[in-house]
């Protein structure tokens, strides 16, 4: 028998709803299984916040106890994960307006250029983190939809659910969002582009 | 995860989401789930909090407001000859009524800071075992 991704979804959902139910019904150990199932996306989520790994699991741990609190709260309107994630992005959202992550602003984030090429990987490495490191400077109104964007591996409207707002907000400002980060690193595509070809051409030189 | 639309706006470059889709997931230190679990264990395990006596204050409450009702009666009645037409906004009141209504509300004030103490004594003395 074959898993698709539907049917794992589906088995997932069901184990959370008897989890919650146990839990409701007085057993603690339950809960063990609701943050088995979803440490990973939630502490991943959290990291996408702060860029930070120890305050990263901090958050989510702290968002796993929001949840077991708010737990008999939970109306079942939409999925558990779904509940999850808008509780734990609202906390993420909220303590990190009362602690901000030191980031650098988007005005100082350089891009890198002309490197040796030997040190391709290296650079291409510290690129992407300058400009992961680049999202954490955007505005709150921009950062989060970018976040949640790609932390749900661009379903608009798994995230658009995660922030309790409409698709057609959530793209105009994912749109805003990208533009800003695309006008901050305009050679990104172009040096992209430029990159590939001199791989290839390397491959063809060994 | 990929069950609705993607998009691809104008303003969408296909590498800048390459780098932010393609980020490696972290994997939870190995006591991550231990040390949330012991929290949970431990909430589970505390007395549930006291829940806000709501029956006890709502007299107070009444008090409070009926209170505060009358002191700006009282000052919008004392204030009333310096206001141009005060027979539109209060009726008129004689002074007997006048006197023996003000005599009422003190009564009344004195009243209620009585029973606010001897409430307050009560709570105080409940929660530090003594009733």
């Amino acid at each position: 028998m074959t898993t698709t991704p539907q049917t794992l979804r589906e088995k997932t959902a069901a184990e959370d709803l008897a989890d919650v139910d146990e839990v409701l019904a007085g057993n603690v150990a339950a809960f063990e299984g609701i943050v088995r199932r979803w440490q990973g996306p939630i502490v991943n989520m959290a990291w996408r916040y702060c860029r930070d790994r120890g305050r990263a699991e901090d958050l989510a741990q702290e968002a796993f106890l929001r949840a077991w609190r708010a737990l008999p709260q939970w109306r079942r309107e939409s999925s558990f994960s779904t509940w999850l994630f808008a509780l734990s992005a609202n906390l993420f959202r909220s303590e990190l307006k009362r602690f901000p992550t030191v980031t650098v602003p988007l005005e100082s984030a350089s891009e890198p250029s002309d490197p040796a090429s030997q040190f391709f990987v290296l650079r291409e490495r510290e690129r992407h983190e300058v400009l992961r490191r680049a999202v954490l400077a955007l505005p709150l109104r921009y950062r989060e939809p970018v976040v949640l964007f790609y932390f749900h591996e661009m379903d608009v409207s798994a995230a658009a659910r995660t922030l309790r707002m409409p698709e057609g907000t959530f793209k105009a400002r994912l749109s805003r969002a990208r533009a800003l980060l695309k006008r901050r690193f305009p050679h990104l595509e172009t040096e992209h582009a430029t990159l590939e070809v001199s791989t290839l051409n390397n491959g063809k030189e060994v | 995860m990929k069950t609705s639309e993607t998009i691809q706006d104008e303003a969408s470059t296909p590498h800048i989401d390459n780098i932010l889709a393609t980020e490696d997931a972290l994997i939870p230190s190995s006591g991550f789930l231990a040390s949330v679990m012991e929290r949970v264990r431990e909430e589970a395990a505390a007395p549930p909090p006291i829940p806000f006596p709501w029956k006890r204050t709502i007299p107070g409450v009444v008090f409070i407001i009926g209170a505060l009702a009358w002191i700006i009666f009282e000052l919008i009645r004392r204030g009333l000859p310096t206001v141009s037409s005060p027979q539109l906004i209060i009726p008129q009141i004689t002074p007997a009524i006048e006197h023996s209504l003000e005599q009422a509300g003190w009564v009344a004030l004195a009243l209620g800071v009585s029973l606010f103490s001897w409430l307050l004594s009560r709570r105080l003395a409940g929660r530090s075992g003594l009733l």
